[in-house]
């Protein structure tokens, strides 16, 4: 809570301080001082920068953000279908990224030093180096020009069906699961093969119990414990490669609105989607410090 | 991974031998993944260093050919719209790129080290200030808190390379002044440094003399790793518009200008994407391998 308010005052600061203030932009350069010395007042762009700050903040807890400079429009009503429109495609992403990450790491785990993993590992070294916006430039290569067989551009409306919406983020889903499979992927692989080698598993095998049941019952939640740091890691990629992806494939969510209004100076919307994008990694971080508790027996006695 | 070869130090300190002789074993001994990514990083350094030199044009020159122009002899990597040869922007961008990435991640992995040894050397109100301050900058998604600082940076400079740079090092920065404090902090326990400080030395003179030599390996990996990081940020940002500004052959900006050209001659897109991720796997792969020689792991973030 304190981080975030740390946060909000940074992001304040770091608008604060772009030379050349809203009412010009917002006018123009030739606009009269007048009409300038007017818009001005009517901003409170003339009170101090600490009575505009808790204003401000005090506005934002209460889900208010101000009005967007480019369209007139309350932030809030701007950033909503956005937000949704961002949630559903993570969500998406999210699912696709569990067995992307999950299935490879076990067949590597399970064929260790075997050709199989060998290969595994090696197309994975290139998922992890490979950039979000690197990626996604491949897949357009080859999905819309060599395999036309998808849309370039994701530009779903308010019109769109929900197939076309469908269709519409198979790509940037493909990118973002991709990206951050391949990090945990690798880790997970490393902790299975970890767990492989404790007794408690030697345990179970020698009691007799299928392999299957030894994968799925004893190594795979042991070793999904310290991945779900990764996951939250992975949070941060999410949001940092959602704007990379909605740009690319011209997607009308959250983080292309982040980049647009960073392009045009909007301050209250820049205001909100960093504060909104800080928030949301602050409190994924903290579910999985709550997620690697339930998993782990040992720290929910602290 | 099979390749691992742990470097027994008893071995090399058997008989006495030149340091170039102990550098030669523990080349032939290091993992396979440190070879190859040195040879990878060897290549592009070779390109970035001698490259203007031979390059056949020069990064700006218009109408060197007809534009958009396939592969040929004259032009290897055919011609932009512009009628700017591809190949020689490719070759004069990795002059760019590496210097960039290079004197980022320098003065990042600097300025988070000098503030993080510092932190733990002081300790007291000193640290409590800079780990919430930290704490702040780290909660800000990375790419976001790039994209806002260009945007604070304001029109005057940016596309400068150097605001890349500083931008670079700020993000790293807060990053690697936590990995020093912790470092710092396993070192600050030890008698030498309390020694050493009852000596009446200073604490420059400490974290210089006795902080910093202990967390070298520590800090080695981390430039490494940050290195590796650098070109992407800087892609990214290039791709997105807030990098360097045209006509800089930067790589990600190369990639988004000739985005919309791929139809008619790909590989001026597959040109630099393709030298940009064989530099960043290069570069993971040798820091993996120093890590390994070094025994350390690598810590993969963001």
């Amino acid at each position: 809570m304190v981080t975030l308010l740390m946060v909000s005052v940074v992001v304040f600061a770091a608008i604060e301080i772009i030379p050349g203030d809203a009412a010009t932009r917002y006018l123009g350069r030739d606009a009269t001082p007048e009409a300038l010395e007017v818009l001005r007042e009517r901003m409170h762009l003339n009170d101090p920068a600490h009575e505009r700050y808790i204003k401000w903040i005090s506005g934002a807890v209460t889900g208010d953000f101000g009005t967007s400079l480019t369209s007139g429009r309350p932030v809030t009503e701007v950033l909503a279908p956005k937000i949704f429109n961002t949630v559903i495609l993570a969500t998406v992403a999210f699912l696709v990224y569990i067995p992307f990450s999950v299935v490879p790491a076990v067949f590597a785990a399970a064929n260790r030093d075997k050709l199989m993993d060998h290969m595994i590992s090696s197309i994975n070294l290139l998922a992890v180096s490979i950039p979000p916006f690197l990626l996604a430039t491949f897949l357009l290569i080859l999905f819309v020009i060599t395999f036309p067989i998808l849309p370039a551009i994701s530009a779903v409306t308010d019109e769109s069906t929900v197939g076309e919406f469908a269709i519409a983020i198979i790509l940037p889903v493909m990118t973002m699961a991709i990206v951050m499979a391949a990090h945990t992927m690798r880790m997970l692989r490393d902790n299975l093969i970890e767990v492989f080698d404790s007794d408690y598993i030697r345990m179970a095998e020698l009691k007799g119990m299928s392999k299957h049941r030894v994968l799925l019952r004893h190594a795979l939640p042991n070793a999904l414990g310290p991945s779900l740091h990764i996951t939250a890691l992975n949070i941060n990629f999410l949001v940092s490669g959602m704007v990379v992806v909605e740009k690319v494939f011209a997607f009308p969510g959250f983080g292309r609105e982040l980049v647009d209004a960073l392009l045009v100076e909007d301050q209250p919307v820049v205001q909100a989607t960093v504060l909104l994008a800080s928030m949301v990694y602050i409190f994924a971080n903290l579910a999985a410090d709550l997620g690697s508790m339930l998993l782990n027996p040992r720290l929910r006695e602290q | 991974m099979s390749t691992e070869i742990q470097i027994n130090s008893d071995q090399l300190e058997d008989a006495p031998i030149s340091r170039f002789e102990a550098l030669k074993r523990v080349l032939r001994q290091s993992p396979m993944s440190f070879r190859i990514g040195g040879a990878i990083m060897f290549v592009h350094v070779f390109i970035a260093i001698t490259g203007p030199f031979w390059a056949p044009y020069d990064q700006a020159t218009i109408f060197t050919g007809p534009p958009l122009m396939g592969m040929s002899w004259e032009h290897l990597f055919g011609t932009d719209m512009l009628g700017r040869d591809v190949f020689s922007r490719v070759i004069h961008g990795a002059h760019l790129v590496i210097i960039l990435s290079i004197s980022g991640s320098f003065l990042g992995v600097a300025l988070g080290t000098a503030l993080g040894l510092l932190s733990a050397y002081l300790r007291g109100w000193f640290d409590e200030v800079v780990m919430r301050l930290i704490e702040t900058l780290i909660s800000i998604p990375y790419l976001v808190l790039a994209l806002l600082l260009v945007t604070a940076a304001g029109p005057k400079y940016s596309g400068e390379p150097t605001l890349v740079v500083l931008v670079v090092a700020f993000v790293f920065a807060p990053r690697v002044t936590r990995l020093a404090r912790a470092a710092g902090l396993d070192v600050v326990m030890n008698d030498y440094v309390t020694i050493a400080r009852l000596r009446g030395e200073s604490a420059w003179s400490v974290i210089w003399r006795e902080l910093l030599p202990n967390a070298s390996g520590t800090l080695l990996v981390e430039f490494a790793l940050r290195t590796g990081y650098a070109p992407v940020l800087i892609g990214t940002l290039g791709f997105l518009g807030f990098g360097v500004a045209p006509p800089n052959p930067e790589w990600g900006l190369m990639i988004s200008e000739y985005r919309d050209l791929v139809l008619a001659s790909p590989v001026v897109v597959l040109a630099p994407a393709l030298m940009l991720a064989s530099l960043i796997i290069g570069l993971n792969m040798w820091t993996e391998g120093l890590a390994r020689i070094l025994g350390r792991s690598v810590r993969h973030e963001e």
